[in-house]
């Protein structure tokens, strides 16, 4: 079997399984084929940072998914914005070390990271871009995944 | 003057990359005129005629190969497709495990291929199981109640004589709660092919979320198919769940949980490509 073949398989079981059901605050938009997903995520708790707003998240699979990570970032429409916090440019690139090459594990699925995006925004309590964001936004032409983030606060 | 032999497998196996199965055939063949006792020339050959559909000069050219070299891994992953294609079910599932067995002491990196196709051999036994299950059960059920019509044809007639319309009446309402109960009996014993489908989560690997062939245990004590775990060590040897360091030599076959997953596999056959 092909990587693609694999990557198509794992990925139609988990929309298999994410059709039927999603945590809540986890909605599925669209998955029309195996290279990008659409989703939306609901921060639940009452954090003021957050409160009332849907994020749309875009997921885009490799053929080499799940050994290597999705990437994923926020995307920004009329009714959703990008959420302000300390790992998340206003470009909507999230450095997140579970999406990094280091970070990630294929044991982690498109549920599971929109169930960590979830828990990190809930616990964020500072209402700020990471240091730098806007030279990073105008000068920035990386793909996410070829962006070497600096985990210095994993705990925000 | 003859090519050599050499010249002859490059020339197929250019052809055969091409798509081109028709030549590639040929040029294996016309190298085997010349060195008859070349094993890969047989394996090679094998693809091209399992692609040109031709099953059984396959399997006699992996016959060939094997009788040389028992331990070919290509020779039996060939035999096995190619007796898949002919319906000969156990002999494929047994050439594709011993693929995967050989495969796994070689190292080789087409095991995620062998292990895909011995699931494969699996759910398409499996299916076939069924099939003759459905038709034996099906035929049986319809037998018993045609014994039953004709008795009850039987009673009625006798009832008629005796008893006039009532008697008729009654006993054929006696006969169809009966019919009706065998036929609950049938219906109850039909697998759960009706009923809804669920794989437990102890069968299927985290990774590449099949139901798992060959599982390994981590340090950890969390298993996964050998295949996916050891293409996820490639890339970083560490444990997927706890990221410390993981070495393929670590990894430990989980004996009990294997047999437990054929057993599940056994009987639900159809979860092979859940």
């Amino acid at each position: 079997m092909s990587p693609a073949q694999f990557a198509a398989k794992r990925l139609g079981k988990e929309l298999q399984k994410i059709s039927n059901s999603l945590p809540p605050g986890i909605e599925l938009v669209s998955a029309e084929n195996f290279e990008e997903w659409l989703l939306d995520i609901k921060v639940l708790d009452n954090n003021p940072l957050y409160q009332n707003e849907t994020y749309r998240l875009k997921f885009r699979f490799g053929t080499s998914y799940p050994i290597e990570p999705p990437e994923v970032v926020f995307v920004k429409l009329a009714d959703r914005p990008i959420p302000i916090h300390p790992h998340v440019y206003s470009n909507g690139i999230i450095c997140l070390d579970l999406l990094g090459q280091q970070g990630w594990s294929p044991v982690q699925n498109v549920e599971s990271v929109c169930m960590s995006l979830q828990s990190m925004l809930t616990g964020n309590s500072k209402n700020e871009r990471p240091p730098g964001d806007e030279d990073f936004v105008r000068g920035n032409r990386l793909r996410p995944k070829d962006i070497e983030f600096f985990y210095h606060d994993n705990d925000v | 003057m003859s090519k050599p032999p050499s010249y002859l497998k490059d020339e197929g196996n250019r052809r055969f990359q091409a798509g081109d199965y028709v030549m590639a055939e040929a040029l294996y063949s016309q190298a085997l005129i010349v060195d008859p006792h070349n094993t890969a020339l047989y394996t090679n050959r094998a693809m091209a005629r399992l692609k040109l559909g031709q099953w059984d000069s396959a399997i006699a050219d992996c016959a060939e190969c094997l009788q040389r070299t028992p331990d070919s891994m290509k020779a039996h992953y060939s035999l096995s497709q190619a007796h898949l294609a002919l319906h000969a079910y156990d002999d494929a599932l047994r050439h594709a495990l011993e693929a995967h067995r050989l495969c796994v002491k070689a190292g080789d990196k087409s095991l995620g291929t062998i292990t895909t196709h011995v699931l494969k051999c699996k759910k398409e036994r499996w299916d076939e199981m069924e099939k003759r299950r459905v038709r034996e059960t099906g035929a049986l059920e319809g037998e018993v109640l045609e014994l039953l019509a004709r008795e009850r044809d039987a009673v009625m007639k006798e009832a008629e004589e005796e008893m006039g319309e009532a008697g008729r009446a009654e006993v054929e309402e006696e006969w169809r709660v009966k019919m009706e109960a065998v036929r609950e009996v049938f219906e109850r014993a039909r697998p759960k092919a009706e009923k809804r489908r669920q794989v437990p989560d102890w069968a299927i690997d985290d990774i590449s979320f099949c139901v798992m062939v060959d599982p390994v245990i981590t340090k950890t004590g969390k298993s996964y198919e050998r295949a996916s775990i050891a293409e996820h060590l490639r890339r970083q040897p560490s444990d997927p769940l706890t990221r410390e360091p993981l070495y393929p030599t670590e990894l430990r076959p989980n004996l009990d949980l294997k047999q437990a997953c054929e057993e599940f596999l056994e009987e639900n056959g159809w979860a092979a490509d859940w």
